[in-house]
């Protein structure tokens, strides 16, 4: 803590958040005494415990700064764990932080969080689930992007190389819908239902996807993977994850079909391709065409489980893809959130 | 009113610090971190065929990272510190 003293007025104290660099653009809650407490006991914490490390970067995240963060975010002391969790995907080995954070892709932390907590604290779900007006879903990716920012150095213009960014990368945050036709995301990730979790995952598009039409799966799906796999994506070589948010309008659809959670993946490695020989043409492959590339298909996924398929939103004929950023240079991460419990 | 610093700042000595810079690149030994982007490796070549020209220096440690986004591992990070005088680590877009 610096104890620089500051007038009375809160708006001067704001401004004085933004001269330090420790703001994303907008205004900040400023923290007090209280209020970082409030947060640490949120988070069932003491200040000096190391949260996270990122291997090589000599960064790590302490529970005092990432409380600081939470409440300058505008977080509430009881969303404090989804924090932490969050905070511990990006640090996890597998999520490989330097490329998804300073990439010139410049992705998105986007956030599904499943189980109890997520209607507890009134994570949104459902209409604009990617929108604005609610609270948690606001604050909670606010948080984790400050995080990043000021405990873990990730800064516009310095280890943050983004050639145009994110809108998300504000905030990205949302729950899965309860009603998903094939049970919960995180229990497809090995997690029980009565757990709660945050998955992270980094990507630097989002594409919603319409179909009004089609009443059969097929039709939607192929949608979506020419959504998920077009020739301008990073991944053309191949092998990435990709999120898929259903609509639970197009879920319906699979649902009346009989279609399982595998079938929706098995479905979407196989249609998620493209020709070598349109690749050579855009130039995302090097080299001259061949008579064969008309016929040879580079496919986006080598496993269904590389299909992360979630469901959320609210009525209209609307899904959304968000193709991953690389390869398998960074994977989603999916950690239990411990609600208040001392570690 | 006070304000409440966000980051994180370690204790204690830095506990990392820039190696000693060479007079001279004459008869260096190169250590070469390929990072597997696509034409990393065509101009980490072509710098090594360069500096080799220029100043007699050798490719004495090739790395090849499991990815951009990972770090070097702590074995790769061992032979270079022990076999090279000078790194050069590729991005290659």
């Amino acid at each position: 803590m610096d104890d620089v003293e500051h007038a009375a007025d809160p708006a001067a104290l704001i401004e004085a958040y933004h001269h330090a660099g420790w703001t994303d653009g907008l205004p900040v809650v400023p923290p007090s005494d209280a209020s970082v407490a409030a947060m640490l006991a949120g988070a069932g914490l003491r200040g000096d415990e190391v949260v996270g490390e990122i291997p090589g970067r000599n960064a790590m995240v302490t529970a005092e700064s990432l409380a600081i963060n939470a409440v300058m975010a505008g977080c509430r002391p009881e969303y404090a764990p989804v924090v932490v969790a969050a905070v511990e995907s990006l640090c996890h080995p597998d999520f490989a932080y330097h490329g998804p954070a300073s990439s010139t892709g410049g992705s998105a932390m986007v956030l599904v969080v499943n189980g109890p907590i997520a209607r507890a604290l009134g994570i949104n779900s459902g209409h604009n689930a990617f929108g604005q007006g609610h609270r948690a879903n606001a604050a909670i990716g606010r948080a984790v992007r400050l995080v990043m920012m000021n405990a873990l150095n990730t800064r516009p213009g310095f280890l943050d190389r983004a050639t145009f960014g994110h809108p998300g990368k504000y905030s990205f945050c949302f729950a899965e819908r309860e009603d998903a036709p094939w049970g919960p995301f995180h229990v497809s990730r090995g997690f029980a239902p009565e757990d709660s979790t945050v998955t992270l995952y980094a990507s630097n598009t989002l594409c919603q996807v319409y179909n009004q039409l089609a009443s059969t799966p097929e039709p939607i799906l192929l949608c979506y993977a020419d959504a998920l796999y077009n020739l301008g994506s990073p991944n053309v070589y191949g092998f990435n994850q990709g999120l898929v948010v259903m609509g639970f309008e197009h879920a319906d659809v699979m649902r009346a079909a009989g279609w399982t959670r595998r079938d929706v993946q098995t479905f979407l490695v196989e249609h998620c391709r493209r020709r070598v020989a349109d690749l050579k043409r855009a130039g995302r492959l090097p080299g001259p065409l061949h008579p064969d590339d008309e016929t040879t298909w580079r496919y986006g996924f080598d496993s269904p489980d590389d299909v992360l398929l979630v469901c959320a939103g609210g009525a209209g004929s609307w899904s959304a893809v968000l193709p991953g950023w690389g390869k398998k240079w960074t994977r989603a991460i999916t950690t239990r959130i411990r609600e208040g419990a001392t570690r | 009113m006070k304000m409440f610093d966000p980051t994180t700042r370690r204790t204690g000595p830095p506990t990392l610090r820039l190696a000693p810079r060479p007079a001279s690149l004459a008869g260096l030994r190169l250590g070469l971190v390929d990072n597997r982007k696509v034409n990393a490796r065509p101009i980490l070549e072509k710098i090594a065929e360069r500096l080799a020209a220029r100043h007699g220096t050798r490719v004495a440690v090739w790395n090849t990272k499991r990815s951009p986004s990972h770090e070097i591992d702590e074995p790769a990070v061992g032979a270079l510190m022990g076999d090279a005088d000078l790194v050069i680590s590729g991005v290659g877009d």
